[in-house]
């Protein structure tokens, strides 16, 4: 069974995308109220436990959240893939599963405002206690001026 | 009846770091019964900076990401655009990065040693180890020009060819390190002082190094084989043999073990990598424009794991550059570590993980019984450390 059967066969019932990009490469794409499922499952199933990091990214209509899972048993980096509305972006945390992930969410909380639910304390991790509450610096819609005009006053 | 509870903020300014940190601590007398970090002194939005330049320029962006682990970074991004052109870089630059990354781990490795002992107040061996270290950062000039930005690693291939001169020169310099690494490792393993500091203090269970999913030195200390250039090989890793260095006894003493043996199995790479070297180009020409896509990258960098993320649009600039560095994947090992530890244990086991936070430069301490609030500057800390151990000698804690 090569490991595309595999790791579709343990996320069955979730509907699932799975590709190979490369070898030691797999994308898994999953909606966003069955990740935390899919994260789970993949961590009891073929040892996914080590969160390598979450990244977020703003493509206009949505946040687009990328949790990179190291396996050691399919010997791959699992990129699990899955899309939040970028004007209410909140997801269920996954730091219950991997309490390595605590900061990873916290980071991507400060940079692109995504909320994690759950999580157990979502407080400002990288900016400033004075920054403004709703600019979240790496969204598509902040440019670079406005962030130098804020920090440097011009 | 709790006696005295203290809470001390300590941090976040440091000259010399990475990434300044700041942590409360929460005491219970002499004892840290939780840390709370705070990060983000020196963010400087690198990630956002390098969607607004192109994938070379972002090359220079990454390698000023980290002084000391600069090779890393550089060949970590390199790597990820390379992947998404779909182009190999010649064989003969992949093993010119795989020695120009070992030397950068050698003389990381060596600096953090000799940081290590100055945190122990042990300044003969620091000094030592640091003259040492100038014989590595010579061979790194002598390659790349640069002792400490290489600026060695470009998209398809590398910038300088290493010739028989400098391979000569080279094989001396690591001979003269692998004698001088073997001579500090036995002084850690004998040292009393040293044993005093390191054994059993800081420790990181092997489930807790998993569940907090810590990297690196840090992660390989508590018995955990995890090592990127063995899962994930990069550059000429797959042709070139070495061992995964582990020590499972958790504590201090362990992750400084693993980094000494770490020294002595890059100096055998280099030394096989040099006596395998193939012939021929040093890069290959690469277009401006990348095609859309996406690509992950990772190096096994000094202090552990490091990651990037490239999306292209299919432009000349990146549509997301992510970046993970391995310190930030350790702060919550090191807060775990903290937890039970003394006041006067903290700068070592903040150092253990190799931070580039080797010391503190301010701590504002509080009583909070009585509303007292007095601040400790790096040295006075660290003279504090030394003097409750001097008072304590011979008595066995715990």
């Amino acid at each position: 069974m090569s490991e595309l059967d595999e790791i579709s066969k343990i996320l069955e019932g979730i509907p699932h995308e799975v590709k190979k990009a490369r070898e030691r490469r797999i994308f898994v794409q999953v909606p966003s109220d069955k990740l935390w499922e899919a994260v789970r499952r993949l961590r009891d199933n073929v040892e996914a436990q080590h969160v390598v990091t979450i990244t977020g990214i703003d493509t206009g209509e949505n946040i687009e959240l990328l949790y990179h899972l190291w396996s050691p048993k399919v010997k791959s980096l699992i990129t699990v893939r899955t899309t939040v509305p970028r004007d209410s972006p909140s997801i269920r945390s996954i730091v219950d599963l991997i309490p390595g992930a605590t900061l990873y969410e916290r980071e991507v909380h400060d940079m692109l405002g995504v909320n994690f639910i759950n999580h157990p304390n979502l407080a400002r991790l990288l900016l400033p206690e004075d920054w403004p509450e709703n600019l979240h610096p790496l969204r598509k819609d902040v440019k670079l001026e406005e962030l130098r005009k804020l920090i440097f006053g011009r | 009846m709790k006696l005295s509870l203290f809470e001390i903020p300590l941090g976040p300014q440091h000259p010399a770091l990475k990434e300044p940190i700041r942590f409360i601590f929460k005491l219970d007398g002499e004892i840290v019964v939780g840390a709370e970090p705070r990060l983000g002194y020196v963010h400087r939005g690198v990630e956002k900076l390098a969607e607004t330049r192109t994938f070379i320029q972002d090359v220079y962006l990454a390698e000023r990401i980290c002084g000391i682990c600069s090779a890393a970074h550089t060949t970590c991004f390199v790597q990820a655009v390379e992947e998404l052109l779909g182009i190999e870089p010649p064989p003969r630059a992949k093993y010119i990065r795989l020695i120009v990354f070992e030397l950068n781990r050698i003389q990381s490795h060596l600096l953090w040693l000799g940081i290590l002992a100055y945190e122990m107040g042990f300044d003969t061996l620091f000094m030592y180890i640091w003259r040492d270290r100038e014989r590595v950062l010579d061979v790194l000039e002598m390659i790349t020009g640069n002792r400490v930005l290489y600026a060695i690693n470009q998209i398809g291939g590398v910038r300088h060819d290493i010739d028989d001169k400098i391979a000569a020169y080279m094989r001396k310099a690591l001979s003269y390190l692998r004698e001088r690494t073997k001579y500090y490792k036995g002084i850690v393993e004998r040292d009393p002082t040293i044993n005093a500091r390191a054994v059993e203090v800081g420790i990181l269970k092997k489930r807790d190094a998993i569940a907090l999913c810590a990297v690196g030195p840090t992660t390989r200390g508590s018995g955990v084989k995890f090592d990127i250039r063995a899962d994930d090989p990069y550059a000429a890793l797959d042709e070139v043999p070495f061992n995964v260095v582990v020590y499972d006894t958790e504590d201090v003493m362990a992750r400084t073990l693993v980094r000494i043996d770490e020294i002595l199995e890059s100096i055998s790479m280099i030394e096989y990598a040099l006596d395998h070297m193939p012939s021929g180009d040093i890069r290959v020409r690469v277009p401006r424009v990348v095609p859309a896509g996406e690509a992950v990258s990772r190096v096994e960098a000094p202090r552990g794991e490091l990651v990037y993320y490239v999306r292209s649009a299919g432009g000349e600039k990146p549509e997301r550059v992510k970046v993970r560095t391995p310190t930030l994947a350790n702060i919550p090992a090191l807060c775990k570590m903290l937890e039970g530890a003394y006041v006067a244990d903290i700068p070592v086991i903040v150092a253990s993980i190799d931070p580039c936070l080797a010391c503190m430069d301010r701590a504002i301490f509080v009583d909070v019984s009585k509303e007292k609030v007095w601040v400790w500057s790096e040295r006075e800390l660290r003279r504090y450390s030394l003097r409750w151990y001097r008072s304590r000698e011979g008595v066995r804690r715990r």
